[in-house]
């Protein structure tokens, strides 16, 4: 059966059977053998042609992380309007005119005002967090139709700080 | 001997400065803002008290919610750690006057080395070397614009309360003076409640090489040999070691004597660090001292063997050193790599959240400082330091071995950090070969990559994706252990989308 999941925002498939003890993973060339078991909390084994992999998983919410040989994988559900964007290809951003915080942190600063005209890499606001400041800056030439937060607030890293326009 | 501690602190230092305490038998009190309440040295502590909410300005820089504290629990001292209100010389004043002994120098010592400005006169007067600079914090911005001229560019924004990178920029020219000047007053100002910046000379490609002193109530001075630190990001040390593979035993000697004298000078007691710049002609400049205990301090207490928490306490108690200078040796090699929670690869934003897992590396020779846990929450409000992962071994190659073994082993899941990316660098020939410099990153890891994901691992990744959510289900359903259950989906994947194109 064919599995699919965000593997850091991008779509992925897999296909996997169960057969006794092992799963067989169909690839468009070749079918692998996994020995897969749970050995201590947060951890599975996994042997695929003789090669031993130590793997960790941990879930929050929608979020999971699987890490093995130094890689960290979040893995996620597809979103409901999965065909949005196409197998393989990185999630495109919505709207390229929503600007976000690239983190969570809090508003110190905003340097703009409404219908002001912004140049490319302007900076627009000063997000911090852990007390590092982080510039956020305009992907485009254009103005500034709404600013979304105030000085001080508490952002996410998805809540939009302000909307441009061409 | 002090009955009864305060730590004023968080994270991995208070959970550190705990453990000390616990070892000498001394109570401890733990203060924590209300985002802490689930923090590591919450739980260790023998008491916490919550003094307020998470910004640190009405938390764990609320001097007198502080010192009350203390006074309520009967704590006869207080240990700052790093950060926060251990330089700050107000505060060291304030505990003296409520009769509560600050673990660290005496006020008027504080005073004088925190005042980065001040300090550098005293030491000119010792005839200590110091790097060109401001010799006073200007009133208005033309006074920068001067002084950098007088300078000459580059030079280096510093803030005058402050140290660990925090307010500190480089300005290559005169039309990035202004808003570098304002940053970095911003940055000062939220880090330490003081936005006096200050300029001076940028020495290019030097090394950071600092001196540990212990100084007790009697004028004993001693130093611990040097710790170089050279290895920086953003002007924030990320790996130490010690000895540094810039010095041989008459620099060092003369180094740790230079040291000496700057902690003599200044009428400094307890812990401290006197911190150089090392040149390429092995000339070096007195940069400043950090009157605290340093993040770094464990690599010189896995090559001296002695454990500096213990002595600061025993300083702050009124014992005597129990040590002379002679009898201090350096023994093997001792490398610290600091995990920060930041993403190495988006740029090192901050990342904060729920720790979800953590493994901590162990084995001979590996310590972990650590203030995290499984399921502990990171706030967005203060420094990033996660832990601290130090190695010893008998000589650097091995402790570079040991390091990336320990890096190896060493999983945080949940949030970004900085493992990844420090397993590089201490795997890199460069730093093998000992070639550090405090250009080091930016030469060489500035368009850093992490391992690539290829297909193959992304299979993987997903088939223990699926492994791991089937049986999750299947098992609460069943109660039945999860190796013996039949691969029967259906019934369970419903959240995952089956059958692939629709």
């Amino acid at each position: 059966m064919e599995f699919e999941f965000l593997i850091d925002n991008i779509l992925k498939r897999i296909s996997l059977e169960k057969k006794e003890d092992r799963f067989i993973i169909t690839d468009a060339e070749k079918i692998y053998e996994a020995d897969i078991r749970f050995t201590s909390p947060n951890v599975v084994s996994i042997l695929i042609d003789g090669n031993s992999y130590q793997v960790y998983y941990a879930k929050d919410k929608e979020k999971q992380y699987i890490f093995f040989e130094g890689l960290q994988f979040l893995v996620q559900e597809p979103l409901e309007s999965g065909e949005e964007f196409q197998e393989g290809e990185e999630k495109s951003k919505e709207d390229e005119l929503k600007v976000t915080a690239p983190m969570p942190g809090k508003v110190i600063q905003i340097n703009v005002s409404e219908k002001e005209r912004v140049r490319k890499n302007q900076t627009l606001a000063i997000v911090e967090a852990m007390k590092m400041e982080n510039e956020i800056k305009s992907s485009i030439d254009g103005r500034v139709k709404k600013v979304l937060v105030s000085v001080g607030e508490l952002v996410d890293s998805e809540k939009p700080l302000i909307e441009l326009e061409p | 001997m002090i009955k009864k501690i305060l730590v004023a602190n968080r994270g991995e230092i208070a959970v550190r400065i705990i453990k000390a305490c616990q070892e000498m038998a001394i109570p401890t009190v733990a203060v924590y803002s209300e985002v802490d309440r689930g923090s590591l040295h919450v739980q260790m502590a023998d008491e916490a008290v919550n003094i307020g909410p998470a910004p640190a300005i009405e938390s764990y820089l609320n001097m007198d919610r502080i010192i009350q504290v203390a006074l309520q629990k009967g704590a006869e001292a207080i240990h700052p750690g790093y950060g926060f209100l251990a330089e700050n010389a107000e505060f060291a004043r304030r505990c003296e006057k409520a009769n509560v002994v600050f673990i660290g120098p005496n006020s008027k010592a504080l005073e004088l080395v925190g005042d980065k400005v001040r300090s550098r006169q005293t030491m000119k007067k010792a005839e200590v070397l110091i790097i060109p600079g401001m010799k006073r914090i200007p009133t208005d911005y033309s006074e920068y614009e001067i002084e950098a001229q007088r300078i000459g560019y580059p030079v280096m924004i510093k803030a005058s309360a402050g140290g660990g990178g925090k307010g500190m920029r480089i300005v290559q020219s005169p039309k990035e003076l202004k808003s570098s000047l304002e940053a970095g007053k911003r940055e000062a100002k939220s880090a330490f409640g003081d936005e006096s910046v200050y300029l001076e000379k940028y020495i290019e490609e030097p090394r950071h090489v600092e001196f540990q002193v212990l100084a007790d109530n009697y004028g004993n001075i001693v130093h611990l040999f040097e710790r170089e630190c050279s290895i920086q990001r953003r002007h924030q040390k990320i790996v130490e070691e010690t000895p540094s593979q810039a010095l041989d035993s008459t620099l060092r000697a003369k180094m740790g004597e230079t040291a000496k004298k700057v902690m003599k000078v200044s009428g400094y007691n307890n812990a401290g660090t006197v911190e150089f710049l090392l040149d390429r002609n092995k000339e070096f400049y007195f940069l400043e001292v950090n009157a605290r205990l340093q993040v770094e301090h464990p690599v010189t207490e896995l090559t001296t063997g002695v454990d500096l928490v213990h002595q600061q306490i025993l300083i702050a108690s009124g014992e005597k050193l129990p040590f002379e200078q002679g009898k201090l040796q350096q023994n093997g090699h001792s490398i610290e790599c600091r995990i920060y929670a930041e993403d190495p690869h988006n740029n090192f934003l901050p990342s904060s959240g729920k720790v979800l897992f953590l493994k901590e590396p162990k084995g001979p020779g590996v310590r972990h400082d650590c203030g995290i846990y499984s399921g502990c929450d990171v706030p967005i409000y203060y420094d990033p330091i996660l832990a601290k992962l130090i190695v010893w071994a008998e000589n650097r190659e091995l402790a570079c071995q040991k390091m990336i073994n320990a890096l190896n082993d060493y999983v945080i899941l949940g949030i970004q950090t900085t493992i990844d990316f420090l397993k590089d660098v201490i795997s890199h020939s460069q730093f093998k070969a000992g070639k550090t410099t405090t250009s080091f990153i930016k030469m060489f890891f500035d368009k850093w990559k992490g391992k690539e994901k290829t297909e193959e691992k992304q299979k993987l990744a997903m088939l223990a994706a699926a492994f791991v959510n089937y049986n999750k289900t299947y098992t609460k359903k069943s109660g039945v252990g999860p190796q013996e259950e039949i691969f029967s989906p259906w019934q369970s994947l419903g959240r995952w989308h089956l059958g692939g194109k629709k």
